[in-house]
């Protein structure tokens, strides 16, 4: 895992039963078609919720997250 | 120990399947059929979990990178992930009370659910047991199994013989023909150890076992022998604990990735534990009386030291200034593999307003940084003496639960 840190631009459904899906992210001026979402977990830091996802376009696996106090989706790390 | 069956009870078993490995294994695809085994971080990690891929080479639990390498030169050891693991146990916990409110999360991937007066409500026992599985596998893409008994020894030995992903419901009439052939070491609570001491007395089977006169297991295993004897016939009463009881201590230790021998960073070291029991013990509305040490050298020499105190307490500094007391009353032999800080003789913290105005600052800035680390997450605000040497803990203990007083923050092992 690489890990990126950097603040990133989210399509997202938030819906009943997926409560939030990402679908699509824009990082460095590229856009990634996210193909499966294959793990969402929780991590509460203090009074924030910051909703955690690992996911993958295909090739690559990716782990985003979305705070959901300021609303800033991160790209955390990146397993090419 | 009764000496029947309670035959109307119902207890469920939910057992992950290789839990870490599978989460690891269903966020990335890539290690999804392969040999994998979960470790955590630094040169003295052992594997954690691994996937039944790395099991058929024997690749056990404990075991060092090494050997596991060594069994299975294919193997990919992933670096734990504390954070998703501890999240994933708390929302199993809101399947279970789907089906009950008498849920016992006995372990981070084993919990127990006493469905005797809800089965009939959602079809059954059985359907219970599958629809648990379902929504497992729905909402993580992991595993559980399953076992369906009359209390939890059966329930636990049930979801043992339905592993991997499977479900067995062990009914009280076919209780007696299970147990005769089966190994005592099958049991729950019958390790490797006790089983060689029962064979030596002629005792392999769980029939042999029931069978055994009391005296004679008595006369060898002193007060346990007559509830071997009833766990052999399958007798097992312990009721689900469901509410948490009132801690009798509350402590925190550290085993570090390099051994200490610089008094300066032994102190450090027991700063951030006990101000990590104040913590806890603050949170909780804990006070205690008695402060213990425990130092455990690298040939894992181990011991411990105790303090009582003039009063109750739960302030850092007070946890913290007797720690060092009794390290100034100890003669270290070696460099320090692990520490661990311990407050106990608690009681209830009936928060009395301190008499004297330095107390009562010491109280209110203790307060104080506990309402900003509330808000803005653990270790936000530190005491400086520790700054260069925080680390925050690395590892699940057994005794975590997903809520309650041991429900305790364990950052990632990851490193970042």
């Amino acid at each position: 895992m690489t890990h990126i840190g950097e603040d990133i631009s989210v399509i997202a459904s938030f819906d009943r039963i997926y409560k939030i899906r990402p679908l699509k992210f824009k990082w460095s001026g590229r856009l990634f078609h996210i193909r499966e979402v294959t793990y969402t977990w929780l991590i509460k830091v203090g009074q924030k919720n910051i909703y955690h996802f690992s996911v993958t376009d295909g090739a690559s696996l990716y782990e985003i997250s979305f705070d959901t106090t300021s609303l800033i989706w991160k790209l955390e790390n990146i397993d090419t | 120990m009764s000496k029947t069956i309670n035959k109307s009870k119902i207890i469920i078993c939910v057992d992950m399947d290789a839990y870490f490995a599978s989460i690891e294994q269903q966020t990335n695809p890539k290690l999804r059929g392969k040999p994998i085994a979960v470790v955590g971080t630094g040169h003295r990690t052992v594997i954690t979990t691994r996937s039944y891929e790395a099991r058929k080479y024997g690749v056990k639990t404990g075991m060092n990178i090494y050997e596991a390498k060594r069994l299975c030169p294919d193997i990919i050891f992933v670096i734990g992930n504390n954070e998703k693991y501890t999240y994933t146990c708390i929302e199993l916990q809101k399947i279970y009370l789907q089906f009950t409110p008498d849920v016992e999360i006995y372990s981070i991937d084993e919990a127990f659910l006493d469905i005797t007066t809800t089965h009939h409500l959602f079809g059954g026992p059985e359907a219970i047991g599958r629809s648990i599985k379902e929504k497992v596998q729905n909402q993580f893409g992991i595993t559980c199994s399953i076992g369906i008994a009359p209390n939890i020894l059966l329930a636990k030995l049930a979801s043992e013989l339905a592993k991997p992903n499977g479900l067995k419901w062990i009914k009280p009439e076919e209780i007696d023909s299970l147990l005769e052939d089966l190994p005592v070491e099958e049991l729950w609570g019958i390790g490797k150890s006790l089983s060689k001491k029962l064979e030596i007395l002629g005792i392999k089977t769980c029939g042999e076992l029931k069978r055994t006169p009391v005296s004679i297991l008595r006369s060898k295993f002193g007060i346990i022998g007559e509830h071997l004897k009833s766990i052999g016939a399958g007798l097992y009463d312990r009721p689900l604990i469901i509410q948490e009881k009132d801690p009798k201590s509350i402590g925190h230790s550290m085993t570090f990735p390099k051994d200490l021998s610089s008094r300066e960073e032994i102190e450090a070291e027991l700063l951030k534990l006990s101000d990590m029991v104040g913590r806890r013990a603050r949170k909780h509305c804990f006070v205690g009386k008695k402060v213990s040490l425990t130092i455990r050298y690298p040939d894992f020499e181990t011991f411990s030291r105790q303090k009582t105190l003039p009063d109750y307490t739960n302030h850092t500094h007070e946890i913290y200034k007797n720690t060092i007391a009794i390290l100034n009353d100890t003669k270290l032999k070696k460099s320090v593999r692990l520490l661990g800080v311990c407050l106990s003789s608690l009681i209830k913290d009936n928060n009395q307003i301190p008499l004297f105005e330095d107390k009562k600052k010491e109280k209110m800035l203790l307060q104080t940084i506990d309402q900003i680390n509330d808000k803005y997450g653990e270790f936000k605000i530190i005491w400086a003496s520790y700054l260069k040497h925080l680390e925050p803990p690395r590892v699940i203990s057994p005794a975590w639960r997903p809520s309650g007083i041991r429900n305790i923050t364990i950052k990632n092992t990851q490193k970042k």
